[in-house]
């Protein structure tokens, strides 16, 4: 029982953050980290696989509108056409009375650095030694068989970004992954996928370190080492600009020495890894807005945004998604004025909003976690549908990440990211019947689905744990 | 929303006003037959019938059809009033580090009638809640109580069941190994028998030394007896063949708690008429000795004929989501256990075993929730609530801060 417990301190207290994306800027000058070669690169390789043809079924588009008895043709890892009577190539497959979401996307996952089971060995996802860890990177935590993946896959997840805890000021960058099975993590990144960098707001970081007797202890210190880790950004930028234009300009010059830490803090200020900033507070979210401006760089994302609702109409106006539960409070002081339309708020104040489920029972059903929060915003009065809620688990989410332009809605040109459901998403006895990822299938109800490592033989020598 | 500040007002008038209410045409989750269409009458509060077709002249008429009638749900595994923020030390009195007061605790000394979490989940059509105790430094924590989700009579049932921690909790007090955890259980019931037979004795201080105090002596004297149920907290199948062993010496009545193996020991449960709570969502491998969590045990266990009750979906006890045991339901459902056996894990079953009245007795004052849809549909959400016979507003703190904020995004909206 007690585990139990330690999960949920392990989850709500000491973990979270990830973010919504916008940044758009293009590098002005080369980093320190474009001189060195990709490291750690995506090995991913969609499968090949045959054109088919989903028909006739009932579709949440993830853009906000819905299609009912709409064929959808899938063919080399894309969706090529939606509409109805499609002539398109491939096996049919019958979507009669079944309904089609895009491939669910869960923004704020620790799958793979806080693996099952939740000893202490396995324990990998906050590096809880300094406030300031922006040089450590989530993908090397990742352990690939932490059997929750699957768990995941057959709720419908086929993309997480995976982040560091919410210990620290700067907890690491997140990394994105296919959900899919692979014995490396390379083989499961998103490619192309931009970074994430996890920041930490509030009651976290002053607790760890404050415990320790050491900075921050407070919410002015936290400030104080937000401020100070962008100025050392900074400076490490112009250094390396100063030698990009001696370079340049045919003087001697010597490259700096490679610092990992404000290597990702500088890939901020360029635009290229977005800001993913556990923050639970309306007046902080505020707080981190501003300290964006002074330095330059935007907030792709508040994650565990627990009061957003009270902010909603800034939060919209500086493009920063809200990425929340559905229900969770009461763990902690920050998390007290939750409320259960917080979502519906933020959809109705036009802001980008997003569920997250930073847990591996949740993000086996966020279906009903958006159902729960559309319930809420509908009985409160705010004119939403399904079409409208299922954005917050796809396109939405998609944009938190950075990566709208590929994921999130079931339209020609995107990857075949599919759910085929077996009933209306937004009931409890709904399931995935099947999961495509680039158009191939990952997971089939009643099928032997792919299993981790940790799942074989476990419990008696001949079979798998369910 | 103006519904809902509709009957707040009629609501704030007092709670003794004389009141026919008429539900037509719902559908009815009794948690005994499969879910029926049918009318319910109420009159003051309590179920004057069930079922059938009524006219009641003069009655308040609800046209019930598309909606649902159901007890008010129970979560059998909460910290209910005994925290208000769980990170905030000084409202917490779930857990004890006292070795002094152990078996002879009782969780309802500390509960906090005026808690938030009580509006809050009364509104999401939670009515009852166990709530059980935890000792940091003892198996016994001592004794739980039944709570209902209304301040004024708060307490339902002072102390039901007296809560062992074993399995990983126990393993680590006793000593290091689960076998102590066990070896310190069957103490303390061979402590308790000596205490009986040897009573004044041990009174005068003319026996020898005891491991136990006397007052955790007198606290398990019911459980030694058969009067008091002993609710145990168990998760690895083996282990729980090992507590049914010390069950059936002893002849305790016994409740498992956790029990995410509980499966694999189905048929015996049923056989000792032992029930389990647990939360029939979790199929991850959280801990060693829970590696066969699984989404289809609840099914398992109702075809073993294992009484059942729910906790799930919060962060363990932790009291402030407790409504929303019904989605851990309404997921066990979609793995093969049925509508029936969902509600009755949710009202009926929790009345017979604690000894309460079932919610929707005819006769009695009702615990009775309609709901705009499905009972466990995660979009259904209760129109009207009753608990113990007095119906409640459904606002809440939080429901008042999300108006709030509403009206002021509302007043700019279309600028």
């Amino acid at each position: 029982m007690n585990k139990v417990f330690a999960r949920s301190l392990l989850g709500a207290a000491l973990l979270g953050l990830a973010a919504c994306n916008n940044a758009t800027t293009k590098p002005e000058t080369p980093t320190a980290e474009a001189l060195s070669p990709v490291a750690f690169a995506s090995t991913y390789q969609a499968p090949r696989h045959p054109p088919f043809v989903i028909r006739n079924v009932n579709l949440l588009v993830g853009n906000g509108q819905q299609m009912m008895q709409v064929d959808v043709a899938v063919s080399n890892g894309v969706i090529t056409a939606v509409g109805e009577n499609l002539n398109a190539p491939g096996q049919s497959i019958d979507g009669s009375g079944k309904w089609m979401t895009p491939g669910l996307i869960d923004v704020h996952s620790h799958m793979g650095v806080y693996p099952q089971p939740e000893t202490r060995n396995h324990a990998d996802g906050n590096e809880m030694t300094s406030p300031v860890t922006a040089e450590v990177w989530a993908e090397h935590s990742v352990w690939p068989q932490d059997p929750a993946f699957e768990k995941a896959r057959a709720g419908g997840v086929t993309t997480v970004q995976i982040l560091p805890g919410s210990a620290n000021l700067f907890g690491g960058r997140s990394v994105t992954l296919k959900n899919i099975h692979s014995v490396t993590v390379q083989g499961m990144k998103f490619p192309d996928a931009p970074y994430g960098l996890k920041m930490a707001c509030g009651e976290n970081p002053k607790r760890v370190y404050g415990s320790k007797g050491q900075a921050p202890s407070t919410r002015m210190g936290n400030v104080a080492g937000f401020r100070k880790a962008w100025i050392d950004a900074q400076e490490y930028r112009d250094k390396w600009r100063e030698y990009e234009s001696n370079s340049e300009a045919g003087k001697e010059a010597k490259a700096p020495k490679r610092d990992l830490k404000l290597e990702t803090l500088v890939g901020v200020l360029e635009g290229d890894i977005l800001i993913q900033n556990h923050c639970y507070r309306a007046d902080e979210m505020a707080q981190m807005i501003d300290i964006g401006k002074e330095f330059g760089y935007k907030i792709q994302a508040f994650h565990h945004a627990v009061e957003a609702y009270k902010v909603a109409p800034l939060l919209a106006q500086e493009g920063v998604c809200a990425v929340m539960w559905a229900d969770w409070w009461g763990f902690k002081q920050e998390a007290f004025d939750m409320v259960r339309e917080n979502i519906a708020l933020v959809e109705y104040a036009k802001g980008c909003a997003v569920i997250h489920s930073d847990d591996p029972i949740q993000i086996q059903r966020l279906n009903q976690e958006i159902a729960k929060a559309l319930a809420a915003g509908q009985a409160m009065g705010i004119d939403l549908d399904k079409a409208d809620a299922i954005r917050w688990l796809t396109l939405n989410a998609a944009k938190a990440i950075g990566l709208d332009d590929k994921i999130g809605s079931v339209e020609a040109g995107k990857n075949a990211d599919l759910v085929l459901w077996d009933r209306d998403p937004f009931s409890s006895f709904a399931s995935p019947e099947e999961v495509w990822i680039d158009g191939a299938a990952v997971y089939q109800k009643g099928a032997d689905n792919i299993t981790a490592d940790f799942n074989i033989g476990i419990i008696k020598p001949e079979e798998n744990r369910p | 929303m103006k519904r809902l500040v509709i009957v707040a007002a009629l609501l704030a008038s007092s709670a003794a006003w004389t009141a026919e209410i008429l539900i037509d045409n719902v559908t009815i989750y009794d948690g005994q037959r499969d879910p029926y269409v049918g009318d319910v009458h109420l009159r003051d509060g309590e179920l004057i019938a069930l079922g059938g077709d009524f006219t009641v002249s003069g009655a308040e008429v609800i046209d019930g059809r598309g909606k649902s009638v159901s007890a008010g749900f129970f979560n059998g595994y909460t910290y209910m009033g005994l925290v208000e923020v769980s990170a905030i030390e000084g409202t917490r009195d779930y857990s004890s580090e006292s070795e002094l007061f152990t078996a002879s605790h009782r969780a309802v000394d500390a509960i906090n009638p005026d808690s938030v979490a009580i509006p809050y989940n009364r509104a999401l059509g939670l009515s009852r809640a166990l709530v059980l105790p935890v000792n940091e430094k003892s198996i016994f924590a001592g004794q739980a109580a039944v709570v209902q989700m209304r301040a004024d009579k708060v307490v339902l049932a002072e102390a039901v069941a007296q809560v062992v921690h074993l399995g990983q909790h126990g393993k680590k007090i006793a000593g290091g190994s689960r076998g102590n955890a066990l070896q310190m259980f069957e103490l303390a019931l061979r402590e308790t028998a000596d205490y009986e037979t040897n009573h004044a004795a041990i009174r005068r201080g003319e026996y020898r030394d005891l491991h136990f105090s006397l007052d955790d002596l007198e606290a398990l004297r019911p459980v030694l007896s058969g009067r008091q149920q002993v609710i145990i907290s168990v998760d690895r199948g083996s282990d729980i063949e090992r507590v049914l062993d010390l069950v059936g010496k002893y002849k305790l009545r016994a409740i498992l708690l956790g029990a995410q193996e509980a499966w694999r020991v189905a048929d015996r449960l049923a056989a000792m008429q032992v029930p389990v709570i647990f939360d029939p969502i979790n199929n991850l491998p959280m801990g060693y000795d829970s590696l066969g969590a699984r989404l289809d045990a609840a099914a398992l266990l109702e075809s073993a004929g294992v009484q059942m009750m729910f906790f799930g979906m919060g962060f363990g006890a932790a009291p402030h989501n407790a409504a929303m045991v019904k989605q851990s339901a309404a997921n066990a459902i979609a793995h093969g256990l049925t509508e029936r056996g969902a509600i009755a894990a949710l009202t009926t079953t929790p009345a017979n075993v604690f000894g309460l009245n079932a919610g929707l007795s005819v006769g009695q004052p009702v615990d009775l929730v309609l709901w705009d849809g499905h009972p466990l549909e995660a979009m259904s959400l209760p129109e009207r609530v009753f608990v113990a016979g007095t119906e409640f507003s459904l606002q809440h703190r939080a429901s008042r801060l999300a108006e709030r904020y509403y009206q002021a995004i509302r007043a700019n909206h279309d600028k």
